[in-house]
This record gives C-alpha cells, structure tokens and sequence, in this order.
C-alpha cells in the first residue's frame, strides 16, 4: 500500500495512523448522519457556522496540546489560564483604558508568562507535568476569582473587537481565519519542521533524543509556552464570542482538548499523532456537543459523553498494542526456542 | 531525623500559624467555630488518606471530588426514603467502591494513565449527576443530622470516626504487609513483581479503596447539613492532593506518610481563617493552594537534586 | 521433584575441598547457546562443588554471563544438562532456581529505593501474603542479625536511596544468606569497592564457605582470585580452557589461557600515516562520572582503541567527551584551540561525535524511520530554518543506505524493524552524517553479526583514510589489536597505558588487568 507523502512524517505504526483516521472519519459521518435524522436544523450552513465558532476555542487548545502530548507531557492548566487571560484582558481594556488592539497583545504575553512558570518548573527542575499543571490548574483558576472576587465580570468592549468573535468576515465566522492560521502554523511546526521531529523523538525516547544531540529542555521549554500564548488567543477570541470575560471562562475545556487530541489518533504516551487527526477530533467533538443541542439532549449529556468517548479512545488505543505484544511474546518465549536436554 | 525532615518542618509551620492565629485572631480559638471547623474538615481528612494511599502508589485519582458529590446525594436520597442509617452509609461506601472499581479496572488493567483515565471519570460522574439530579439539593429527615444526636455530640463523633480511620490507615501502611506492597509497587513495581507481590492487583485495590472511603467521607458530609448540597464535592480533589503533596507525599510514589498529609490537610484548613483574619478575602483561598502545591513539589525537586549530586 | 540442597551445618567442619567425593551444587555438562546465530556458549561444561570458590574468567563476551543466566535460570541452554545437587533440572526459571538456592548479586542491585534496607530484605525474603502483621521489630532484627552475619556496618532503618553501591550490594549479598542460599553467584563484587571493603567482602565469602555454600566468584582482578577462590575456570570465545585448582596457575598462565588464539580474521590495514593532532585532552575528570586525569592525544586519520574491562570507565569516559556528563577538570583541546563541552549540542558544534553503546535505548530511536534517525544529528546542516526536506533527507539515507550496505525494504522502515548490525549502521550513519573530526564508537560490533562486522570495520578504516579522528572503545581483543594505531588501556577511570598498536593481546589484557601496577589504588 503506497503510502501518501505528508504521511512519512508520522514516524512509526503509520498504518495504525491511518486507520485511526478513517476510523475517526467514520464516526463523524455517523454523527452527521445521525444528528441530521435527529435535529431539522442540524445540516444548515448557519449552524456549520455555530459549529465553527464553539469550537474555536477548544480547537485551538487541542491543537496546542497536541505538540504537548507529543512529547509525552500533559498541560492541565491550559482552561485555567484561558479563564484568566480572559479576566485579565477585560481589566486591561477597562480599568487600564487600554485599547483591545493593545490589551490583546499585553493578554498574549501574559500567556507566554504563564507558560514560561509551567517550563521553567518542568524542564529546569525535572519535574513530572502533571503535578506542575495540576498546580497551576489551580493557582491560575484562584488567580482568576481572586482578582475579580468570583463577581466581576468584563463587558462592554466596542463592537469592532466583538466583530471577531460574532460577525462574519467575508462570508466565514470572524474567528475562522484566526484558527486556521494558529492551525496551519500548528500543522506546519508539528509535520513540517525539525521542532515537530524533535517533540517526536523526545515522546519516543528523551534519553534517544538527548544523545542524538537534540536540545530536549528547549524545546519542552516552547511546546509549554506556545500553549500558554495560545491559551491566552483563545480568551481573546472567547471574550469576543461572548461578549464578556468571566473566571470561570474555559471551565474543563482542558478535558475536551485532551479528548480531541487522544481522539484524533495521538498517543498519551508520546511520540505518535498527528495534527489533522486533531482537527478531525475537534470537529467530532464539537459535532456531537452542537448536534446533542439540536437532538434536545440537555447539555451534560454532552460532558458524560466526552468523557466516556475519552475512555474508549484511550482504550482502542491501548488494546491492539496489548494484543500484538501478547502475540510476539508468545513468539519469542523461551518455550519456544529448542527443548534443553535429555538426561 | 532527616528522614521526616517534611513531617517535622510542616508540623513548625502548622504551629506557627497557630501562633499567629491566637496572638491575631483569638477569636479562632472559640469552642463552637473551631468544633465546626474539624468537624468541616473531617470528610476531607478520610479521603486525603485515601489519595495518600494512591498517590504512595504511584497513581492519581482525581475524580474524587466527583465521587464525592454522587456519593452524597445518593445517601441523602436514601437516607430521606427513610432508610435505616447503617444501610445507607453501606450504599454510600459502595457506591464509591464501585466507582473505584471502574478507575481501577482501566489503570490497571489496561494500563491507562491515571491522570487520564481519572479526568474522564471525575467529567462523566459529574455531568451524569448533574443531569439526573439538575443540581437540586436533597432534603434531609430529622433523624440524620448529627446521627440524631446535638450538634457537638455529632461533630464529636464525625471527628472522631476521621481519626480513627486516619489511625487505622496509617497502622495498616505500616504494619500490614498489603499496607507495605504499596509502598513497594510505587517505588519499583518491577522489583515488587520480582519479589512475588502483583503490582496490578495492589493498584486496582488502591482504587477501590479510595472509592470506598469517598463513600464514607460522603456520608459523614451528608450528616452534617439538613440538605445535601449536590456540587459539595467540588474542588475536593485539590484540596486533598494539595494536602498529600506539602505532607511529605512524593508524587513519584514510594514514600509518604499519613501522619504528614493530616498535618497539611489542617495547614490547609486553617490558611482560610487566617487570611479573613489578615483581612485578605476568601477569593484568593484557590489560588494559595495552587501555589502551596507547586511550592510542595518544587521542594521535593530540589532536594532530589541535592541527592543526586 | 527436585530435593532441596542439604543443609546448612553439615559440611561445616571439612569446609571446601577436603571432601572430595562431595556432590556438586551445580553441574553443567555440554551446554551450548546461541543467541539469534551467534555461538555464545559451545559445549561447557563446569561444577560447583559444595563451600567452594569458584572463579569464573575470561575477557569480555567470552560467555561468563550466559553461563551465568543459563545457572540462576534467566535463559534456557539449547543443549546440554543441568544438574542441581545431583539431580537433573529441565526448563529452569528463575523462580525455581531461586527456590533451588541459587542466588545471584549483580551490580546493579534491584532494591526499593525509597523503602528501608529492613523492609528491602524483609520483602526479598518473606512471601508475599496480602493479609499479615508486619512485625517491625523482628524486621529490623533479622536485618539487624543479617547484616552482622556478613560483616556490614549498615544501619538497617537506612533508606536504600541514600546508601552506597557498594552497601546496596552488601544488602543484596545479605538477602541472599537469609534466603538460605546454597550458590551464590558474584558478578564483579569487588568493582566499586575499596580495600577494607574488599576484605569485608572476602569475610562474608568465606563465612557463606564454612556453612557449605558455593559461590561462583566472576572478577578481572587476578590478585583477588589467587586471595579466595580454590578452583578457576577459564572461557574463551564461548568454551572452557579449563578448570584449574589455584594452586596451580599464576598470573601469566591464566593471562595466556585467557587470550591465546589465533587472530584469524583479516582487518583492513591502515593506510596512510596519521596527520596533526586533532583532539587533545590534558587532565579530564568528571567526579560525577568516577573519570579522573586523563590525558590523551588523537590524531586526524589515526584510530585509536580505547582497551578495558568492564566497569573500567570507558563509556563514562565517551559520554564526558560528548557532553553527557561535562568534564569538571581539566582541558579538552581541539586543533589546539581549548573547548567547553557541556552538552551534546556543543560538542556536536566542535566535530565531536558519539556513537553510543546502548544501540536500542541510544544509538537510535526504535519507533522513528530510517531517515528520521539518520538525520537527527544534523537538522541545523540539512533543514536550515527549521524546514523539513524530506526529498532531501530520503537521497541523504538512500545514499547511506547504499553506502553502508544497510539491508532493508526502504528508507522509511521504523529502526526497529531492522537487525542489531543494521541498526548498528544506522546509528553509524547518522553521525558519519555530521563530518566529525573527532568520531567516539562505543563498542560498534557488539550484537553484529560477522558479514556486518567487517563492513562496519572496512567503514572506520575508511573514515580514518579520509582524515577523521577515530576513537573505538571496544572490549573484543582482537577488533582492539587488529583495528587501531594504538591503544590505550583504561583502568578505574583513568588511561594508565597508551601502547602501540602492534602490541600483542597479552601485554593488553595485562594492562588492562592492572598487572603492570605494584598493588592496588584505592
């Protein structure tokens, strides 16, 4: 089987990869097909577009995360801070009179900060990134209610900054063109430079890398604090959805990211997964949360789901690996190899 | 005494900041808030054993919090269909172990991270007891407050009944040899399956241990209101890694007591009245707990360091 | 069922050899095998008599751990008999080994770093029921009686963490005598041990001889066999040359059982004399990495075989060369010019490269293609800005595919679908890619097969003829004698001889034994 070009970048099992990926493929067609039976609304081009714009906040933390779990880490922070980039952009535009042309950029190098302490406390000291960012997880979240006292809530910005989160630019959701680009330039580190190689090699082996000469603290180093500006994006552009920021902005999107990661063919373990895939996780994702709307299933129905579609994709994940190790086991067992005597 | 080098510097801490709390805030010290206050934090001292337990294993698990709130309103739903008070803190328990068993069965059996498989379930029970109960709180009977006893006798018991799991733990750990194969599997399970012990069997059983005590901290929460709150288990599963993490627990597994994480588990608990008596608002309680975790492991990180030089 | 091994106290006033019709512990008659075509071990045979010492020697690779993994049940021979306490033991595994009283001290102990030595020992030895009363108490005195018994002055309540290699060894060591081992194997014990512990060692040593225990001593160090074996067995090259009473070897004889062939294969000759100095090192040490005051000079097309047994430094010493663990004194000259190497980036920068020993966990990574690890090296040289070609990097490793005769479908197959040699030259490849003034090989044709071998040998020859510094580590003795321009020996972290290359195998082997020194260092 000849495989295409872009899939050479895979590294490994690439034929595990595409099947995960028409196996993606598929349940997306089922959830359309099904929705569609099931809502009237569902197939419009209006709701592809509300699709669209639900998702771009948590699409652009899965595509974030992916270079993350790449590399065998996990950022758990990464709703937390979405919350308080967000409260911190609406401060910004309101108490410090600043422009949201200004407060945005000031929000994106706050999220850079906030990327750098999980970094620095990840690859300086060694330590494992679930504890960092399940601490962060909660100092970013505590900072968010703490400064604006779990009440205060952000509103009023000027409609030429809500036009990116709620009109249309020439046709598409103003925010489309946004995730594309963070999209593309996902795709293009992750496939299509060395960076991408190396998160591969890193989630592979760190040791392997390290003696192959690649710089493994910098590189965690940017997949950490790449996720922090890109979080701090995402509160952007969910503010202008919105039209508001909240604390409590991003509440568990780290899940959905995860799962549409870990959907989309990405090993939790490192090394193996691809951005497309991401992508086609998001859009399951968001597909069947919007088309659970539109079947009138009450909204928890779609967190229940997620969670429980996280579990089988970790699962179908792990389990054909399970069995072909059972089977080369029994290949190589000693049992196996010539009978030791006659006495 | 380098050993408990933790242990002990925690413990200075935690008085420390009863100190500073009789000289600035006397107040603290009044019979009736203070009984309150333990017996607040009396649930939360069961399942941080719980975690500790976990954790020394090498795993995580937090989806307790969730647990938590499920387990609560299913014993406040049985226990306003007039149940008989034994029967339901045995549904609560093992409503808990059940939900343990699943946490269990997926890291162990097949594998899976724990933080992983645990963010899925702590996502699922929650959203599913939203959806079933849409968050309406559970009216109570007369009868279940406070065992039907006063308010003080009742807090006695609840902190008492967390005392003694805390004391029964922390015997099993170490004077039980299952207590001992923990500590074992989470310091090499390569050498505890060498040695004959199961690595997987003895994390399964971490988790389903964990459920049970979520059932019975929730049950003890449960007594302690005449409503079950649905959302009480939010947050909870921060605050107890939070308080396993600055006890001595190391994240990498192995090592840790429960003398430590009930130390931290009360440093924690009275961080909260010291900043309203500092005059700093409640608001910032989420964002000092993060930092006390991060401070924790960072510690933990830099006297790895040491030792490795 | 095989019968447990007698007990102890039986033998406890006639000790070793004094009986002569004793059973043997252990007995091996015509055992043979082979790894994936590779002759590990032809037709051994070899006994272990009851409260004897026997040592075990021969250079690296001569099948001292086969023998041992075929005796504590690791691996199964593929022919011959395996006799415990007389009677024959089909399929060994190592729990029944274990059971059957063997036991085994390696280097690297497997104990529980964050539990205590009593509870490490108590875990070893008690069974594992789930549901029992931990008795601390008789714990940490039976650990406390353990580790008196063999001399050690090693607190039981002590976190494993925090003890010495040589203690966790002597944890290790008392495991065994709680588990009433009857054979005890020790494989280079001595490596990392001072003088006094030296003596604690041979203490216990005979103490386990008194109560009728047989031990399998594995050591280079010729002066420690002659102080406490009774019996030694040469290997070479996978057979016996012999099993002698001490009594009646020396130094030199065993030196020349121990290495006496013929050179047969055929090494491509060196041609050309060498250029300039490349690298020159004037004192390095690494306190972390046990390397100290080494001094060394290489030259453009020059190889120089970097000789030694195992545990004498040579990987540490590559991996301070490289940046892995940075030299903390001394000076590393390149061109004359003094360099910092602190990483393996900078010394990548500086024409330093490193071909690991560790093939699978280093060399290269298993799950990524040909062409990926290929390479990985040098993505700043082919990818300038960070931008992928892959057309580019598919001619790069077709080409060195064809060049080092690596033998696979294409150049996108995952590294470990490939064989130990083929991997072998991957790894080769990706660092050949990096022009190296200076190249490190970390033993390049352990795990090859003989066709891959000499390719891999015609290739250094090649890269010296082109100009490259060669440095090859290697513990096979006639790779060393028929490969470099000279050689230089290293012993406890240190380079103590540089011969010529024409040197024969004896005057390396004793070098390397340390037979040229008055004594020990400590």
């Amino acid at each position: 089987m000849p495989l295409p070009a872009n899939n050479r970048q895979s590294g490994g099992w690439k034929a595990i990869l595409f099947r995960h990926e028409t196996v993606l493929l598929l349940v997306l067609a089922l959830e359309w097909f099904y929705f569609n039976a099931v809502g009237p609304r569902f197939g419009s081009l209006d709701n592809m577009y509300d699709i669209l714009r639900h998702s771009v906040e948590i699409g652009l933390l899965a595509l974030v995360m992916t270079p993350i779990i790449l590399t065998g880490g996990i950022d758990l922070s990464v709703g937390s801070l979405l919350g308080l980039c967000a409260i911190l952009f609406g401060k910004l535009c309101r108490d410090a009179g600043l422009s949201p042309a200004m407060a945005g950029v000031c929000t994106l190098g706050i999220g850079a900060l906030a990327g750098g302490l999980n970094a620095t406390l990840i690859t300086s000291l060694r330590l494992p990134p679930l504890i960092v960012t399940l601490g962060t997880y909660s100092l970013f979240r505590g900072l968010a209610e703490a400064i604006t006292r779990g009440a205060d809530t952000f509103t009023n910005f000027p409609a030429s900054f809500l036009f990116w989160g709620q009109e249309r630019w020439l046709g598409v959701p103003a925010q489309a063109p946004v995730f594309v680009a963070v999209a593309a330039g996902v795709w293009l580190l992750v496939h299509r430079t060395t960076f991408g190689r190396s998160f591969r090699a890193i989630g592979f082996s760190p040791e392997g890398a390290r003696y192959a000469g690649l710089p493994v603290e910098r590189r965690l180093a940017l997949v950490y604090v790449l996720a922090g500006i890109v979080a701090a994006l995402a509160a952007i552009l969910y503010t202008a959805r919105l039209g508001q920021a909240r604390a409590d902005a991003g509440t568990g999107y780290e899940l959905y990211a995860i799962t549409a990661v870990v959907l989309g063919g990405t090993s939790i373990f490192g090394g193996v997964g691809s951005v497309p895939g991401t992508l086609l996780g998001v859009a399951a994702v968001a597909v069947l949360h919007n088309g659970l709307v539109h079947a009138r299933q009450p909204r928890e129905v779609a967190g229940m789901l997620t969670g429980a579609l996280l579990l089988l994709a970790l699962a179908g994940s792990v389990v054909p690996k399970m069995l072909t190790a059972r089977r080369v086991r029994r290949q190589t067992s000693p049992s196996n190899l010539q009978p030791t005597e006659t006495a | 005494m380098k050993r408990h080098f933790r242990e002990v510097s925690i413990a200075v801490a935690l008085g420390l900041l009863l100190l500073f709390l009789a000289v600035a805030a006397p107040t603290f010290y009044q019979p009736q808030p203070l009984l309150s206050l333990l017996a607040r934090e009396a649930p939360a001292l069961v399942v941080a054993c719980g975690i500790a337990l976990v954790i020394i294993g090498r795993e995580i698990d937090i989806s307790v919090g969730s647990q938590f709130s499920v387990c609560s309103v299913c014993a406040g739903l049985l226990a306003s269909m007039h149940w008989p008070p034994a029967l339901v803190l045995t549904a609560s328990i093992a409503v808990g172990a059940l939900m343990g068993t699943v946490n269990g069965a997926l890291v162990a059996g097949l594998r899976l991270p724990s933080i992983v498989v645990t963010l899925a379930t702590m996502v699922t029970w929650r959203e599913g007891l939203r959806w079933l109960r849409q968050g309406v709180w559970v009216d109570l009977p007369d009868g279940v407050q406070w065992f039907g006893l006063s308010q003080a006798a009742g807090q006695w018991t609840l902190i008492l009944l967390a005392l003694l799991v805390l004391v029964m733990m922390a015997l099993a750990m170490k004077h039980l040899s299952a207590g001992r194969f923990v500590y074992a599997v989470g310091s090499d399970a390569e050498a505890a399956r060498l040695a004959g012990v199961r690595p997987q069997l003895i994390t399964f059983l971490t988790f389903v241990w964990m459920g049970a005590l979520v059932g019975l901290a929730a049950m003890m929460n449960v007594t302690q209101s005449p409503q079950v709150d649905p959302n009480s288990g939010t947050g909870l599963e921060l605050k107890v890694i939070a308080a396993a993490v600055v006890g001595g627990v190391a994240i990498s597994g192995g090592r840790g007591n429960l003398w430590g994480v009930f130390v931290g588990l009360l440093l924690l608990a009275c961080v909260s009245p010291a900043l309203t008596h500092l005059h700093i608002e409640a608001y910032w309680e989420k964002a000092i707990q993060g930092a006390i975790i991060l401070l924790a492991v960072v510690a933990d990180g830099l006297r790895s360091r040491k030792e490795k030089r | 069922m095989v019968p447990r091994l007698s007990h102890r106290g039986q033998n406890s006033e006639t000790g070793s050899l004094k009986n002569v019709a004793e059973r043997p512990l252990v007995q091996l008659q015509h055992v043979s095998k082979s790894y994936g075509g590779v002759r590990a071990l032809k037709d051994i045979s070899f006994d272990l008599l009851p409260g004897e010492v026997h040592a075990l020697l021969g250079e690296n690779g001569a099948g001292k751990s086969t023998l041992i993994k075929i005796i504590t049940g690791a691996h199964p021979p593929d022919d011959g008999v395996i006799e415990i306490a007389g009677h024959p033991v089909r399929h060994l595994t190592p729990a029944i080994a274990r059971s059957l009283g063997i036991a085994c001290i390696y280097q690297q102990p497997a104990l529980f770093p964050d539990l205590t030595v009593a509870e490490n020992i108590a875990l070893r030895l008690e069974p594992a029921a789930a549901v029992r009363r931990v008795d601390w108490l008789a714990r940490r005195a039976s650990a406390r009686q353990l580790l008196q018994r063999i001399g050690a002055e090693i607190s039981p309540d002590a976190e494993v963490r925090s003890l010495s290699m040589p203690e966790q060894q002597l944890v290790e060591i008392a495991c065994a005598v709680g588990a009433g081992a009857r054979v005890v194997v020790m494989d280079e014990p001595t490596a990392s041990l001072t003088q006094k512990e030296v003596q604690l060692l041979f203490g216990v040593v005979r103490e386990l001889q008194l109560g009728g225990v047989g031990i399998i001593y594995i050591s280079h160090r010729l002066e420690e066999i002659f102080a406490i074996a009774n019996r030694v067995t040469v290997l070479r090259d996978g057979a016996s040359v012999g099993s002698y009473p001490v009594g009646a070897v020396n130094e030199a004889s065993l030196i020349r059982l121990m290495v006496g062939r013929e050179v047969s294969t055929i090494y491509p000759p060196a041609e050309g004399a060498p250029g300039e100095v490349v690298l020159s090192l004037r004192g390095i040490g690494c306190t972390a990495a046990d390397v100290s005051k080494v001094t060394l000079d290489v030259r453009a097309g020059e190889v120089v075989g970097l000789a030694g047994l195992v545990g004498a430094g040579r990987t540490e010493f590559a991996r301070v060369l490289f940046g892995i663990t940075p030299a903390d004194t001394g000076e590393i000259l390149m061109h004359g010019r003094s360099l910092s190497i602190r990483s393996p980036q900078e010394a990548i920068a500086n024409g330093i490269s490193y071909v690991p020993e560790d093939r699978r966990r280093h060399g290269v990574i298993l799950d990524m293609t040909i062409a990926a690890n290929m390479t990985m090296a040098i993505h700043r040289k082919l990818f300038p800005c960070t931008w992928l070609r892959f057309a580019a990097e598919h001619r790069l490793a077709l080409d060195y595919i064809r060049d080092l005769d690596i033998r696979t479908e294409g150049a996108e197959t995952p590294a470990g679908f490939l064989s130990g040699g083929n991997q072998q030259k991957v790894a080769l490849a990706r660092w050949l890619a990096t022009r190296p003034k200076l190249l490190i090989l970390d033993e390049p044709t352990q795990g090859v097969d003989v066709g891959a071998k000499a390719e891999i040998h015609k290739i250094i020859r090649r890269l010296a003829k082109e100009g490259v510094a060669v440095l090859m580590i290697s513990s096979d003795l006639p790779e060393i004698l028929g490969m470099s321009d000279r050689i230089a020996v290293m012993r406890s972290g240190t380079i103590t001889t540089v011969l010529d290359g024409k040197s024969d195998a004896h005057d390396v082997m004793a070098a390397a034994l340390g037979q040229a020194e008055k004594g020990r260092a400590s």
